[in-house]
């Protein structure tokens, strides 16, 4: 799922650099990456969302 | 469709006076990409054969989605959105390194998960990373001005273009990095990745992370604190069988103005004196429990804060501890003279008749994890020990040791059952199942009282093993255990006395 993310990423990057008048897919897909690292991350940390020290 | 403006007027127009701002982010830009991204994947990951494992991906990929709105910036100016999402991944990144770092923070010196730069993890740069972002966001703010957001997409400089292109190579060498190391989609990235290659053979591509797991905001760390209301007290219902009973000799309510149920008792046979404890209380009765000497209220809050005590024991020369479950710890020491004003910070209520001595936190490593209940002192040893209690997470009896000389961790231990104890576990049972809420030692011996199943186990200090075990019957909720004599003195937490004959001798010494 990383390499999918990084492939938007680079997906994205290029839309600015050499499509910008597409700026708007552009922003859609920083969204969509967004959503993704923060799905992926909470994914692998569901069984302690929180970080393990004391409160 | 680009203009060739490198910056903006005061009235929207192209201008050919580099701007500031755009300067600033680029090199922002350029330093974020290359230095901790690039150097990962270039470095760490090609170089040196390091992958990372899942949490340092989106950690890396938060950065690199950092950098990505510098980009946007750079391209269609500081536009709202783009700061907004750029504030959130930082936020997001922030909480990212927290959650990775707090996994090893608490480790030994110099231990630590995967490589380490400059003497930091990876995961640690991570968090300090994030909030350089934070700190260069907010730098690069206060340049921005209203011209800036009037501005439509801008033609890239020069080196606004190489860091466009680096973000590019860069990104693309994340890309193969993650084919490799983590798979097209649905796999992901592992816990405990394996070492880079860029030989296929190599590759383990995973989804051991979509494996169904309970959802938890704070995992093992959830631990509930102890509650006796939910445990048995029957020693039928205990995972020993036939077990002889104690003689109940005496029980009667204490006749004491404390201000709680009583959480630990202890006997000084040197003055003839009890010490009892409540949640934050500590008293010094006569060698009856018939009378007060002396008492006074712990301020639990101030600097260490101690929890509900639990634990209470005699030291030497007079001392007494007090131990909250939480295995912290006060040491007082009785004084005439005390003076009430010095004490105000130690205590609520009669200032006058201790002074603290230390306060601080017991550290443990089986027990870690677990509250305890007791405390006990070992003269024999000069020691203290704790027992463990079970909680939603984890069972397990652990024996602590701390040596009194420098209130450390000394012995630790899981006590198993004495072949020549002559009594058996109920099958599929264990000793973890009790919850000791009051210990003592006597003669090389430690004598637990657990209050699920009103069960008193005697564990040899030498051997470390359980070489006896009594029931008690008709005990509620006992909270401590304290040996005058021939006698065990236990009080409960309905501020009932029961007096009980201490079992035959057992075992060696």
């Amino acid at each position: 799922m990383e390499f999918l993310n990084l492939v938007l990423i680079f997906a994205t990057a290029f839309i600015v650099l050499r499509r910008p008048g597409r700026e708007r897919l552009a922003f859609r897909l920083l969204v969509v990456s967004t959503i993704l690292m923060v799905f992926l991350f909470s994914m692998a940390t569901r069984t302690g969302l929180l970080p393990g020290v004391n409160y | 469709m680009d203009r060739t403006s490198s910056a903006v007027t005061g009235t929207g127009q192209p201008s050919e006076r580099p701007d500031r701002l755009f300067i600033v982010l680029t090199l922002a830009i350029l330093f974020l990409t290359i230095v901790p991204v690039g150097t990962a994947v270039f470095w760490l990951g090609f170089a040196r054969g390091d992958s990372p494992c899942v949490m340092c991906w989106e950690q890396r990929i938060g950065m690199l989605l950092i950098s990505l709105i510098g980009l946007f910036v750079l391209r269609f100016g500081p536009q709202p959105k783009y700061i907004g999402m750029a504030v959130i991944i930082s936020a997001w990144g922030l909480f990212m390194g927290l959650r990775h770092t707090g996994m090893h923070a608490a480790r030994d010196v110099g231990q630590g998960f995967s490589l380490e730069i400059f003497g930091a993890h990876t995961y640690t740069w991570a968090l300090f990373i994030y909030w350089v972002c934070v700190v260069v966001m907010g730098a690069l703010l206060l340049m921005v001005r209203s011209e800036h957001l009037r501005a439509g997409p801008r033609t890239l400089r020069g080196i606004e273009r190489l860091a466009g292109g680096a973000f590019l190579v860069v990104v693309g060498a994340n890309i193969v990095q993650a084919f490799a190391s983590t798979g097209p989609p649905p796999f992901m990235g592992q816990s405990d990745p394996i070492r880079f290659s860029f030989n296929p053979r190599h590759w383990n591509w995973s989804l051991k992370e979509w494996n169904p797991a309970r959802i938890s905001l704070r995992g093992r760390w959830s631990v509930d604190k102890p509650d006796l209301a939910t445990l048995v007290g029957d020693p039928a219902a205990g995972p020993l069988v036939n077990l002889p009973m104690l003689t109940v000799r005496e029980r009667k309510p204490l006749k004491l103005a404390l201000d709680g149920a009583p959480t630990d008792v202890a006997y000084d046979p040197a003055t003839d004196q009890f010490l009892l404890t409540t949640a934050s209380g500590v008293y010094l009765t006569d060698g009856t429990l018939g009378r007060v000497n002396r008492h006074t209220i712990i301020d639990g809050g101030f600097s260490v804060d101690l929890g509900r005590i639990a634990g209470a024991a005699f030291l030497d020369e007079g001392a007494v501890m007090a131990v909250g479950e939480n295995k912290s710890y006060v040491i007082l020491r009785p004084n005439d003279h005390a003076s009430a004003n010095s004490n105000f910070r130690f205590f609520l209520a009669s200032r006058d008749k201790f002074d603290e001595v230390s306060r601080a936190r017991f550290g443990t490593v089986r027990a870690r994890l677990l509250y305890i209940m007791s405390a006990a002192y070992d003269a024999a040893s000069n020691s203290i020990y704790t027992v463990t209690v079970p909680n939603n997470r984890a069972k397990r009896l652990v024996v602590s040791r701390f040596d009194r000389r420098d209130l450390t961790l000394s012995e630790e231990y899981s006590p198993p059952l004495s072949p020549e104890a002559g009594f058996t576990l109920v099958p599929k049972r264990t000793l973890d199942e009790l919850a000791v809420t009051g210990a003592t030692v006597a003669d090389g011996k430690l004598f637990a009282l657990s209050a699920a199943y009103g069960t008193l186990l005697t564990i040899d200090l030498g051997t470390r093993q359980v070489v006896a075990a009594h029931a008690i019957p008709g005990l509620r909720h006992p909270t401590g255990i304290a040996i005058k004599g021939g006698d065990l003195y236990i009080v409960d937490d309905a501020g009932m006395l029961t007096v009980v004959a201490r079992p035959p001798a057992q075992g060696s010494d």
